[in-house]
């Protein structure tokens, strides 16, 4: 995810243009391979056994290496291995940038310690993002909050990843008490905790949601492309649901809402998390704990 | 082939589900968009599969299969289910659910439950 951060703030920043960006993103995808297609190609897996995790891994918050461990297909060094072979992405992309002569390594350091400075960010916070570690990009990128914001959040953006689109990537989230939204669709959870998730989106915004998860080609976000939106929030809100039964904590699911004409979302410090996909940003919303009013 | 009840209040889930299933031969009777239409439209269709989503307004999956199953005790019922109902699902097997599908939808999977009830 952070060779799309940091991309964008090369744009932004003016040191490359979005053209060369592009064409720097097309090339890593194809030098980028799938760990399934790699361990298949080793001849580590068949190819009947990484079919069988990528379907787990639409109803399993899981890593496909870690799934291959489980099912014993293949060994803790195995995964080791393949993951190197797979090569880090942020590598790929300053290596890129660098072959195609957009910067230079001298530049590409400088540019990304005045990202550092200017997000705060420690020594071991940058050692993260450029790990690829999406879970721990997703805690820098959350406001101090709770352990359940940061697990919501956590899931929500790796099943973004792997259901909606894997070039999708987030910057800061914020607390708010008042968001203003386009279109709404949203998901209660009651129980143990009172919860609401969902995802807002200007104009047809969230066409990049509901396209890719219903399989459709909607024209505009009406009340079936948000029907798809909510089914989404239902997928990633049953993940969180199963993680936290794990831990003892009863969460029970109510029908997806939609707003399809523009509302303002009242509560008490709720958490707003944009996601980045193609060139929209769209606002993933949680509040935990604190009543929800939608008028 | 099955002929097939298909009960969910999302329109997303009646289509993909609609999709799997007619393009593998079964017949989709109608759809139900919540408990209480699905329960209707069991009495009067007599389909041999139901599909019921749990989470539903007006009348939730849980109260419709209660239901369908006091109406005909031999229904074949599939309840739908996002993963994380660990709750709803052990009260819809005491209930006498016949199989359960989770979301998001896997086609082989769907094909292989439906054909283990007809």
């Amino acid at each position: 995810m952070f060779d799309q951060i940091f991309g964008n703030y090369l744009v932004s920043s003016g040191n490359i243009t979005k053209e060369q960006f592009q064409d720097v993103l097309e090339s890593e995808g194809k030098i980028r391979v799938k760990l399934g297609l790699i361990a298949v190609a080793e001849k580590l897996m068949t190819e009947a056994q990484a079919d069988e995790i990528n379907k787990l891994q639409a109803i399993m918050d899981r890593r496909f290496g870690d799934i291959a461990v489980e099912k014993g297909y293949l060994s803790d060094d195995q995964v080791t291995q393949l993951l190197k072979k797979q090569g880090n992405i942020y590598m790929v992309f300053v290596q890129t940038l660098i072959d195609k002569g957009y910067m230079t390594l001298e530049e590409i350091d400088a540019a990304l310690n005045k990202y550092q400075e200017e997000q705060g960010f420690t020594h071991s916070d940058m050692d993260a993002l450029v790990s690829g570690d999406v879970d721990r990009t997703v805690q820098l990128f959350l406001p101090a909050n709770t352990e359940l914001c940061d697990k919501h959040c956590g899931i929500a953006i790796r099943t973004f990843i792997r259901i909606i689109n894997s070039s999708a990537y987030v910057s800061k989230a914020y607390l708010v008490d008042e968001l203003a939204a386009d279109k709404f669709a949203m998901q209660a959870l009651e129980g143990d905790h009172k919860m609401v998730s969902g995802f807002v989106g200007a104009g047809d915004d969230l066409l990049a949601v509901a396209n890719p998860f219903a399989g459709e080609e909607f024209e505009t976000v009406d009340m079936d492309a948000l029907d798809a939106v909510g089914e989404f929030t239902n997928c990633i809100n049953g993940l969180f649901a199963s993680e936290m039964s794990g831990e003892g904590v009863d969460l029970d699911m109510l029908p997806p809402v939609f707003y399809e004409n523009p509302v303002t979302i009242s509560g008490n410090q709720f958490c707003v998390f944009p996601i980045h996909v193609d060139g929209k940003e769209i606002k993933f919303v949680l509040a935990i704990d604190t009543d929800i009013e939608v008028k | 082939m099955a002929k097939i009840l298909i009960v969910d209040d999302s329109r997303t889930s009646r289509k993909m589900l609609r999709n799997i299933l007619e393009s593998n031969g079964h017949e989709i009777v109608d759809e139900a968009v919540n408990g209480q239409d699905g329960v209707q439209k069991f009495q009067s269709l007599k389909p041999d599969v139901v599909t019921l989503d749990i989470t539903m307004p007006v009348v939730d999956g849980v109260e419709a299969l209660k239901m369908i199953k006091a109406l005909d005790g031999n229904s074949k019922v599939v309840m739908v289910t996002a993963a994380g109902q660990k709750n709803k699902m052990i009260d819809c097997i005491k209930a006498g659910a016949n199989e359960f599908l989770t979301k998001p939808f896997d086609q082989q999977e769907i094909l292989d439950v439906i054909a283990k009830l007809v």
